[in-house]
């Protein structure tokens, strides 16, 4: 049965000679398999469109097994985010995320759309790091985790300068973190930004210019939480570090 | 099924090659089975000769029986350029043209964010070291337009920075042969940035 489905190429896998399958992230299907025959000759009609982080419409023959990508059509290239080393790492870090949370064929249309307008933002050159943050909270919230960000974790104390408690999963207040030794220090512009970034979509997050020391404050609190809770070793994530480190 | 124990560790020898599966296998033992001993001999030296005798050449790193490959050991090709690519099958692939006279360099891989292959699992050290040596004066850099290679290119131009040489990308385009109508638009796009004056 031949169906059109769109969606973003969230990863690919060299199959064969010259095959490809393509990891693609649907609004209703969630993430699903579909081969494309021939994508890594030269005159390949689908080659382009199943570069990973294209958005496109594929024409797709069902059988009983995965499905094979007959036609594609580009709706959003994306280019400027493969042509570029550091946004590269940054999309690869966050398609990585999405694929490594999320189970086959369960339909997410909130992360599809965030994904859509994340990669959208990314090329006009939204800040990565802050569209991580956001990407992140939104993607850990849709699988079932959520961290606490709106006040103390402990005893609910919504002002006041916080830390933010691993083992409490979220901010925590001072007299709190004394029975947390671990509790990461968290400036109050940082513990702010956290909250905010867990209730904005990134088509709403307008202009944002945050301090390079708040951004790391709040990169180490979600990393630290995503470990804990999440433990998963992500491929991209070292990679991102090192450029990150190269060149700051 | 009652296999003898030669014939069956010839299959699981056949089976361990990539896109052959086991009725292949199968075929392809039996088929051995029926050849001429001297043929079977031959099959067999250069297997082991090949995976004996092959190492990678002391200056590029792509695949030679000797120390020195017979391409960097040519005295008539140019030394100031130097073809970057992935794989010592790039390197068939561009000699088949006949048309490029330099050097080469094979990194044997290619940086994949997505995969988590950095650049520490190249060989770009030995690279950066061929550099040094001032008669280099363009890097091509002809790794694969996909975003590996886009990737592997975009880290080497900005590594390579401080020794100002020309670096180039090859071109991306229509392929000869191809029909415009079905060119996708990142390919006509690319195309059209790297027309030239007739």
């Amino acid at each position: 049965m031949l169906s059109k489905i769109e969606g973003i190429v969230i990863r690919t896998q060299d199959y064969g000679e010259s095959n490809k399958v393509v990891i693609l992230f649907t609004r209703d299907r969630g993430k699903l398999a579909a081969m494309a025959r021939g994508a890594k000759k030269p005159k390949s009609r689908v080659g382009a469109a199943t570069q990973p982080f294209t958005l496109g419409q594929y024409l797709c023959f069902a059988g009983n097994g995965m499905a094979t990508i007959s036609q594609a059509d580009i709706l959003q290239s994306h280019y400027p985010l493969r042509a570029d080393l550091f946004l590269t790492a940054y999309t690869a870090y966050m398609t990585e995320l999405l694929d490594r949370l999320t189970e086959d064929k369960e339909p997410h249309p909130f992360l599809y759309e965030l994904l859509a307008t994340t990669l959208s933002h990314l090329e006009e050159g939204t800040d990565p790091d802050i569209l991580s943050r956001i990407f992140e909270l939104k993607v850990l919230e849709a699988v079932g985790y959520r961290p606490r960000l709106d006040g103390c974790a402990v005893c609910g104390k919504v002002e006041g300068p916080m830390k933010f408690s691993v083992s409490q999963g979220g901010l925590i207040c001072l007299e709190d973190a004394r029975h947390d030794s671990q509790a990461l220090p968290l400036s109050p512009p940082a513990a702010r930004i956290l909250k905010l970034l867990q209730r904005v979509t990134p088509d709403r997050l307008g202009q944002v210019q945050v301090k390079e020391e708040t951004k790391n404050q709040m990169e180490r609190v979600i990393r630290s939480f995503m470990d804990e809770y999440v433990d998963l070793r992500f491929k991209s994530r070292p990679f991102l570090d090192r450029l990150r480190k190269e060149d700051p | 099924m009652y296999v003898p124990e030669p014939i069956s560790k010839l299959i699981d020898g056949f089976m361990r090659l990539p896109g052959i599966g086991p009725k292949t296998a199968q075929r392809l033992a039996f088929f051995v089975l029926d050849m001429e001993e001297e043929d079977v001999m031959d099959l067999a030296k250069a297997l082991v000769h090949a995976k004996r005798d092959l190492k990678r050449c002391r200056d590029c790193s792509n695949i030679t029986d000797r120390e020195v490959c017979s391409v960097c050991s040519d005295k008539n090709r140019d030394r100031s350029v130097i073809c970057v690519v992935q794989d010592p099958r790039d390197v068939i692939a561009m000699e088949r043209t006949r048309e490029y006279d330099g050097l080469y360099h094979v990194l044997h891989g290619a940086i994949s964010p997505m995969e988590g292959i950095g650049p520490d699992e190249l060989s770009i050290p030995d690279l950066l070291k061929r550099l040094e040596d001032e008669t280099v004066k363009e890097l091509i850099l002809a790794t694969n337009p996909n975003i590996e290679g886009e990737a592997t290119a975009m880290y080497l131009q900005r590594l390579v920075k401080p020794f100002g040489l020309k670096v180039t990308r090859i071109a991306h385009g229509l392929p000869v042969g191809g029909d415009l109508e079905y060119a996708d638009e990142v390919t006509l796009t690319k195309a059209l940035e790297g027309r030239r004056e007739l």
